[in-house]
């Protein structure tokens, strides 16, 4: 690695952490300003004004914004994330981690499938272009990723497993084959995405006059598509697959509250709705450092495959 | 493109491709062993071995219990119970349970001094028996000698003491404890901080245990049904003062296996238990999963709730699903409340009109298609002490426009705004409706309002609102629980602000009478009273419209929290 691209990766950290702050201090200045704390929540119909002050005091929600702020960060300091005032005292991170796990655990699938499929048929449809295959391949996933998951979502389970008996309705863990239907429901529409991405690249890397030339050569058909139009023409999925990083992280609300799955989405939105404060603030820090590293990763990547990004960027930084 | 480049750009999607691959990894191998190493608080049980079995089962586990099911036909070749329950709101801790879903956990895994039959009537649990004495102000609890926590410790006296102080105690903030035994002597300085100990609770002997009120109240017993009595273990509470709640070690009949949120609560049996123990493995309580009617009818759990878009169909017995449903009425009802120091509902026949104006069996019919049961009444028709006597204002249009003529409001009516607790949209169906013939009988035009639930709750507390739409659920199985709490000038959740002295009177006499039946004649007339001044409108008694598969056996819900799971059987037969 040369010395302006470590330096640039450097600026490019220490810029992060301004963003961070202030996302944090955007997020917590939203969730206090709210009409209602987390307190009001927990006692819902048992409200006391005694009761609810000594909790307030208990989870220092009694002392003024700064204060609590200073704290919040003080405490981040030390990995302490606070706690969910849902669910008893329970940390941040006891909380949300199993989430991740689920809905990370779901999307890499997820991923593999969306790729996995997308780009042979991307490739395939790009092979066959100009016949009336190319559009009705195309075509038929579009179909597919025009159907919105809140209606596949209730469509699919009615199908297979009540109408086919294929499968299963009941949660049981990510590596449980009843997790198939969530992640298809989930990862279908993503299809079309990348198969067109990849077949205009496909067709794009084509007309190069390098490949023109390998077929003068006389190579197979078959070793110039594979060698030299799919190899080359696989750049643009670096930015695709670096840009779906962060998403592994987060969740599916329609098919995470369709399929009652223990996932990060469903518990962002409870924990929204229940104004359990740490929970909240944990997911968006959480979503923002994960966003944050995405895009420098995919920089640095970039920075690899073309000196010219990179130069210009340490240049121009 | 040279082809160091074209390496580098593999490289790095391979880079990419790997980083993927370690996240999966990560996830995978984290993702099942969480349950046993974050529960420290296990009870040492003598069948610690049967804990461990089950804790951690893995997926391949999973798959052969599946594969199982489907060998011996289905979910019904198991002796274990899956249901569904709701995330519980708060942790197993008895004192801070104040949402009916974590109730009915902490009601199978916990027990108090006395206890509720399905038929909801008081029966011992710890206590075998007990004396009233003093005029109904000194209750003598007589405590079984072969009641155990689950770790196989046995219950006295003390435990008892310890769970009320602990409950009255206040660095534990318990949210129901001046609710629930605020009429003990002494619990109101301890939680004040006035007192070390609750003065009125006083150890006899090892079994013996005498509690004291500052008045008689005859409802005391159905009180000490509700959670914050139940009895906890001091040595658990004090070894793992963060972290028991995951595996409470109580004197109930179930224990809590595996507790995943947002997942599933297992339970299993109590073996020990002193009341008979129950008679299924296990009983899984799913709160994950696809829709319950799609799984019901899969046949992947036992008990699913009717969805509303089935509801007609199944009630005319024409869907496939008729055969399995049950109703279930609910000790609760939902009502519109006035506020009565305010124009113009101060006056009462303003509020008479309003009801009069209202067809709610029509609502029923058409909006609800019948999921409800028109409340002729305030006491749910299940309630201990209900009475078919009492009537409310009937639907009559003509009526409600010349009870408002003669109000002092007829020619001048006020803005009058209805508020509900929802986020965003229209307004429910039946309040749009309610609205529509209030414009139709009376010419009164209401401002229907949403305003989120926690601000619903001050608003209310305060007292602001003109008119509002709420209900209510009962906390234990007493008249006293609806008439009392919502209606007595006194009470801190009366938020009509009415106030009359013939009501409080009878409710006064009725809350410390020990005859049962006179208790009841008072709390009728009271409860027609309140009707006829109308503070507020009742209108729907709930259903809760179950399926329940054929092979469970004594299944029932009455209507409110009580220790029920006990009592299922599943019938392997096939049958």
């Amino acid at each position: 690695m040369s010395q302006g691209l470590a330096g640039y990766v450097i600026r490019r950290l220490l810029w992060t952490v301004p963003v961070i702050v202030a996302i944090s201090i955007l997020v917590f200045l939203l969730l206090r300003l709210a009409p209602q704390d987390p307190i009001d929540s927990l006692l819902g119909q048992r409200y006391d004004e005694e009761i609810a002050q000594r909790l307030r005091a208990k989870y220092g929600y009694d002392r003024p914004l700064h204060i609590q702020y200073l704290k919040y960060v003080q405490n981040l300091f030390q990995g302490d994330l606070g706690v969910s005032t849902r669910h008893g005292d329970f940390s941040v991170a006891e909380v949300i981690v199993p989430k991740i796990r689920v809905s990370a655990g779901m999307n890499v699938m997820a991923m593999i499938l969306v790729f996995g499929l997308g780009i042979p048929v991307g490739v395939y449809a790009a092979l066959v272009r100009g016949s009336f295959l190319d559009p009705l391949i195309i075509g038929f996933w579009l179909l597919i990723d025009s159907i919105p998951v809140f209606v596949s979502a209730v469509v699919a389970p009615w199908l297979f497993a009540l109408q086919l008996g294929w499968v299963d309705l009941t949660y049981e863990g990510v590596l449980h084959p009843n997790i198939i239907l969530p992640v298809f429901v989930m990862s279908l529409p993503g299809v079309a995405g990348v198969a067109r991405l990849m077949r205009a690249s496909v067709i794009q890397v084509s007309n190069e006059e390098y490949v023109r030339t390998a077929r003068a050569k006389g190579l197979r058909e078959r070793t110039v598509v594979v060698s030299h139009v799919v190899r080359n023409a696989l750049l643009p999925m670096v930015t695709a697959i670096g840009l779906s990083l962060p998403g592994l992280f987060t969740g599916s609300l329609f098919v995470e509250l369709l399929f009652g799955i223990p996932g990060i989405a469903r518990e962002s939105l409870q924990a929204v709705l229940g104004f359990d404060f740490d929970v909240v603030l944990g997911l968006v820090l959480f979503g923002s450092v994960l966003f944050v590293l995405a895009n420098i990763l995919i920089d640095i990547a970039y920075g690899f495959i073309d000196p010219r990004i990179r130069i210009t960027a340490a240049r121009g930084a | 493109m040279s082809n160091r480049t074209l390496g580098l750009m593999m490289g790095a999607v391979a880079l990419l491709i790997v980083a993927v691959a370690v996240v999966f990894v990560l996830v995978l191998s984290g993702g099942d062993g969480d349950d046993g190493d974050d529960t420290p608080a296990r009870p040492a049980t003598e069948s610690a071995d049967r804990d461990d079995v089950g804790d951690d089962r893995s997926d391949q586990e999973a798959d052969d219990r599946d594969d199982g099911d489907r060998a011996t036909g289905g979910i019904c070749g198991e002796n274990r119970l899956v249901t569904f329950g709701d995330d519980p709101a708060t942790v197993f801790d008895p004192i801070q349970v104040g949402d009916a879903s974590t109730a009915e956990y902490t009601a199978e895994i916990f027990g108090g001094l006395v206890t509720l039959n399905l038929d909801l009537e008081v029966v011992p649990d710890i206590a075998e028996r007990w004396e009233i004495t003093d005029g109904g102000r000194v209750y003598t609890f007589f405590l079984r000698d072969d009641v155990v926590f689950h770790n196989g410790r046995r219950v006295t006296a003390d435990d008892v003491k310890y769970s009320l102080e602990r409950a009255a105690d206040p660095a534990n903030f318990s949210p129901t404890v001046l609710d629930y035994l605020g009429d003990i002597v002494g619990v109101r300085d301890k939680f004040n901080g006035r007192a070390d100990d609750i003065s009125g609770v006083q150890v006899v002997d090892e079994y013996t245990l005498r509690i004291e009120l500052t008045e008689p109240i005859s409802y005391f017993l159905q009180q000490l049904t509700y959670t914050v009595a139940y009895v906890v273990d001091q040595e658990q509470i004090e070894d793992d003062p963060n972290n028991w709640t995951r595996r409470p070690n109580g004197t109930g009949p179930f224990r809590v296996k595996t507790f995943r949120p947002l997942e599933e609560i297992v339970l299993i049996p109590n073996d020990r238990y002193h009341l008979g123990p129950p008679r299924v493995d296990e009983v899984v309580f799913s709160l994950s999963g696809g829709s319950l009617s799609t799984r019901f009818q899969n046949d992947e759990i036992h008990v699913a709730l009717v969805p509303a878009v089935e509801l007609a169909g199944v009630l005319s017995g024409e869907s496939e699903l008729s055969e399995f449903y049950r109703p279930v009425p609910q000790l609760s009802f939902f009502y519109l409340g006035f506020n009565v120091n305010e124009p113009p509902f101060d006056d009462p026949l303003v509020r008479q009109a309003f009801a009069h104006a209202i067809n709610r069996e029509a609502i029923n019919e058409v909006l609800f298609f019948d999921a409800a049961l028109v409340a002729d009444g305030i006491l749910p028709p299940t309630l201990p002490g209900y009475s078919e006597a009492i009537s409310t204002y009937p639907y009559d249009p003509e009526r409600a426009a010349e009870l408002l003529a003669q109000s002092r409001y007829a020619d001048d009516m006020p803005r009058i705004v209805l508020t509900f607790s929802g986020g965003g949209g229209d307004p429910p169906d039946n309040l749009q409706a309610y609205q529509q013939q209030w414009r139709e009988a009376l010419g009164v035009e209401v401002e229907i309002e949403a305003i989120e639930w926690s601000a619903y709750l001050r608003e209310l507390r305060r007292g602001t609102f003109q008119m509002y739409s709420a209900g209510w659920i009962a906390d234990y199985p007493d008249p006293e629980n609806f008439l009392g709490k919502l209606f007595s000038g006194e009470s801190r959740l009366n938020h009509t602000g009415y106030a009359s002295e013939r009501v409080d009177a009878l409710l006064d006499e009725a809350a410390t009478l020990g005859d049962q039946e006179a208790r009841y004649r008072l709390y009728h007339q009271a409860e027609q009273l309140i009707i006829d001044d109308a503070p507020i409108i009742p209108t729907f008694w709930t259903i809760s419209h179950y399926l329940v598969r054929e092979c469970v056996q004594n299944w029932v819900d009455p209507g409110t929290i009580v220790p029920k799971y006990r009592y299922i059987e599943i019938d392997t037969s096939g049958e």
